[in-house]
């Protein structure tokens, strides 16, 4: 690329993409996290020069957000990016002003490096792609023998249009678009922290004995989770409370749905859609294996092509309608907000996400030691889960914007109760 | 490693309780350990600064005195509007034109926009006299075009950023030369220099850079 046209990269907003700028706050952040732990500390200037080589083989990363007549969009961000320190902040909002127009931030903290995006520019699997192709020039840089063996995408390969494609316009189907009504879930309840403060929580646990529970119950993984979640959330929330009036919203875990997985695609930008379980609790004697067998239906029935493509050309009719489309700017953004007052948050008591597992290549696998995934947790999904594996380390972190830990605490006491190791880490929110 | 009796979770931390259920950790720990994550310091939220509270508290009840007083006393001119206006305008110019880390472009449209406006009121609601429309509306929009485009001469890089609303001010540019058909205006060489120039930048631009004022218009009107 010379340099004339790299001044004119700009890019549409996907079509999930388009939301996030309109109905994001301090509060709600709509930002999460990928974090990777070397084996050394890191240093500062090396992780810099790599988070540069980064930006110009990835453009879609280096970009601002601008706003147009019709739609905002991303234009070519000519400032330098800063690399910083890890703060106490978890998914914090990322301020642009604050941040030379970038909507990610870089951090390190010992040996850890930490990406934290804003959900409009990629979702968790594009995240994932850019982890490793950081972590992949910084130990070049540092002077290690990696190799990139078709599993990163170097500088040495040209930024295709493939990466940043809007994935979701292209599987639009016309036909499958119904809209179908949703009621407002159940929320955790708890004392909230202080707005500056999440709290965070993550337990690592083996990947092999993990695979063998669930397959011990004709489950997969994230199946088991989300079953496992309901359970807790209805034994300790809900369960001989089930006469009050909030206690009689379905709890529903909100758990993604990468689509690179089920439709050809290998952009970087979002392209996951959802399943949900769902259920009203307020019976006395709601059993956990009742909760699996429910869950494994919902997520079957969730996960079908058809039921996929549906809940995708929703969203994307939503973005083609014309009124919509040719409504100035400045107030389309509230019809957006209004919209996604009906399909957004306040349908979803939490979100459980599993980023899956993470491979790098065999040159890189002495110098890695762990990854961790987190999403932010707002007002209204007051905990948030979210899954990661490497290697024989299967890793739940659990955020949470609320003082109580008790869904955390009976979660990972379950699993030591069947003789599983759990490996904690905190963020030691103590002084509220 | 420290260890939860209760809980039978591991977890290395200089800490003293179980995160999970606050349960004092048995166990040792190496003195080198780094913690995986940084303490919390308190970050107080800004709030408006006391002054500013009052400055604005004060500015607000002016305002509506001075409205009262006008309508007290009305003999058909809304002077009130006068020192209203240019209250709200000096707002405006420490808020966009000092504080304000926006592009210079922006501002500068904006600030010299906003001028013409203040300006137009002062004469229509104090003599009618029309200086505003025949001298000051053509001068400062032939002064902020100029401006913008030394800026843009200057920094090059960035200069994308800028086009659009330089493109505006050339349009406003426009508006008086409509204004001498409708006999608004009745000194005309302000406003055909103001003209001249506009169209002179318009034609440079459409000269040499046809392509980036296409882009710019095709990213800012993208549907
Ligand atoms: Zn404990």
């Amino acid at each position: 690329m010379n340099k004339e046209s790299k001044h004119d990269t700009w890019f549409r907003l996907d079509n999930s993409g388009k939301i996030f700028p309109e109905v994001s706050s301090h509060r709600e952040t709509n930002v999460f996290r990928v974090a990777i732990s070397l084996t050394e500390k890191i240093d500062k200037d090396l992780l810099q020069l790599s988070v540069n080589t980064i930006l110009s083989r990835y453009p879609m990363f280096k970009v601002k957000l601008k706003k147009g007549l019709f739609w905002s969009y991303f234009d070519y961000n000519s400032k330098p990016f800063i690399v910083e320190e890890l703060k106490h902040y978890v998914c914090g909002e990322i301020n642009p002003k604050k941040n030379n127009g970038y909507l990610f931030r870089v951090m390190y903290r010992n040996a850890d490096i930490i990406i934290e995006m804003f959900h409009s520019l990629a979702d968790g699997a594009g995240v994932i792609m850019l982890l490793k192709a950081l972590t992949y020039e910084y130990l070049l840089l540092t002077g290690k023998d990696v190799k990139p063996d078709n599993l990163i995408s170097t500088k040495n390969q040209r930024p295709s249009i493939e990466e940043y494609e809007d994935a979701n316009s292209k599987f639009y189907n016309r036909k499958n678009k119904k809209h179908v009504p949703e009621k407002r879930a159940y929320r955790i309840k708890g004392s909230p922290l202080s707005e500056d403060l999440t709290g965070l929580i993550s337990g690592t646990m083996s990947t092999k004995e993990m695979i063998d529970l669930s397959r011990n119950n004709d489950m997969t993984i994230t199946e088991y989770f989300a079953a496992l979640m309901m359970h807790i959330i209805y034994v300790t929330q809900i369960q001989y409370r089930g006469h009050i009036s909030s206690n009689q919203k379905p709890v529903k875990i909100f758990v993604p749905v990468n689509l690179r997985k089920h439709f050809p695609s290998n952009t970087l930008r979002n392209f996951s859609n959802f399943v949900k379980t769902d259920l009203v609790m307020n019976q006395d004697d709601i059993s956990f294996e009742y909760l699996k067998s429910l869950v494994k239906e919902q997520f079957k029935k969730g996960m079908t092509k058809s039921e996929l493509i549906r809940k995708m050309s929703e969203n994307v009719a939503f973005e083609k309608n014309v009124f919509l489309r040719f409504t100035p700017y400045f107030l389309k953004k509230y019809a957006l907000k209004i919209g996604y007052n009906m399909l957004g948050v306040k349908l979803n008591t939490m979100s459980l996400t599993n980023i899956g597992k993470v491979d790098f290549p065999e040159s890189m696998e002495p110098y890695v030691k762990d990854v961790t995934a987190a999403v932010y947790s707002g007002r209204y999904n007051t905990l948030n889960c979210s899954i990661i594996s490497y290697k024989d380390r299967l890793k739940i972190t659990f955020t949470r914007s609320i003082v109580e830990t008790t869904i955390e605490r009976e979660f990972f006491r379950h699993f030591t109760n069947l003789a599983i190791d759990v490996e904690v880490e905190s963020n030691y929110v103590e002084e509220y | 490693m420290k260890y939860c009796d209760k809980c039978k979770i591991k977890i290395d931390t200089k800490k003293t309780y179980c995160p999970l259920c606050q349960q004092t950790l048995s166990g040792e720990i190496s003195d080198d350990l780094i913690e995986k994550y940084p303490e919390y310091i308190s970050i107080n939220r800004k709030v408006y600064p006391v002054t500013k509270r009052i400055i604005m508290f004060v500015t607000i009840v002016s305002m509506i005195i001075l409205l009262v007083i006008n309508f007290a006393t009305y003999n058909g001119r809304l002077w009130s509007l006068i020192p209203i206006g240019s209250i709200f305008y000096f707002w405006i110019l420490v808020s966009v034109g000092i504080f304000s880390k926006a592009n210079i472009a922006f501002r500068l449209a904006t600030l010299t926009s906003l001028l013409i406006a203040l300006l137009v009121l002062i004469d229509e609601a104090s003599l009618s006299e029309g200086w505003s429309y025949n001298y000051l509306m053509p001068i400062l929009l032939t002064v902020c075009n100029l401006a913008i485009s030394v800026i843009i001469l200057i920094k090059r890089i960035d200069y994308r950023d800028y086009i659009l609303y330089l493109l505006t001010i050339v349009i406003f540019s426009i508006i008086p030369i409509v204004l001498v058909f409708f006999k608004v205006i009745t000194i005309i060489w302000p406003s055909l220099v103001a003209f001249g120039l506009a169209i002179s930048i318009l034609l440079f631009i459409i000269f040499f850079f046809p392509k980036s004022i296409k882009d710019e218009i095709k990213k800012r009107f993208h549907a």
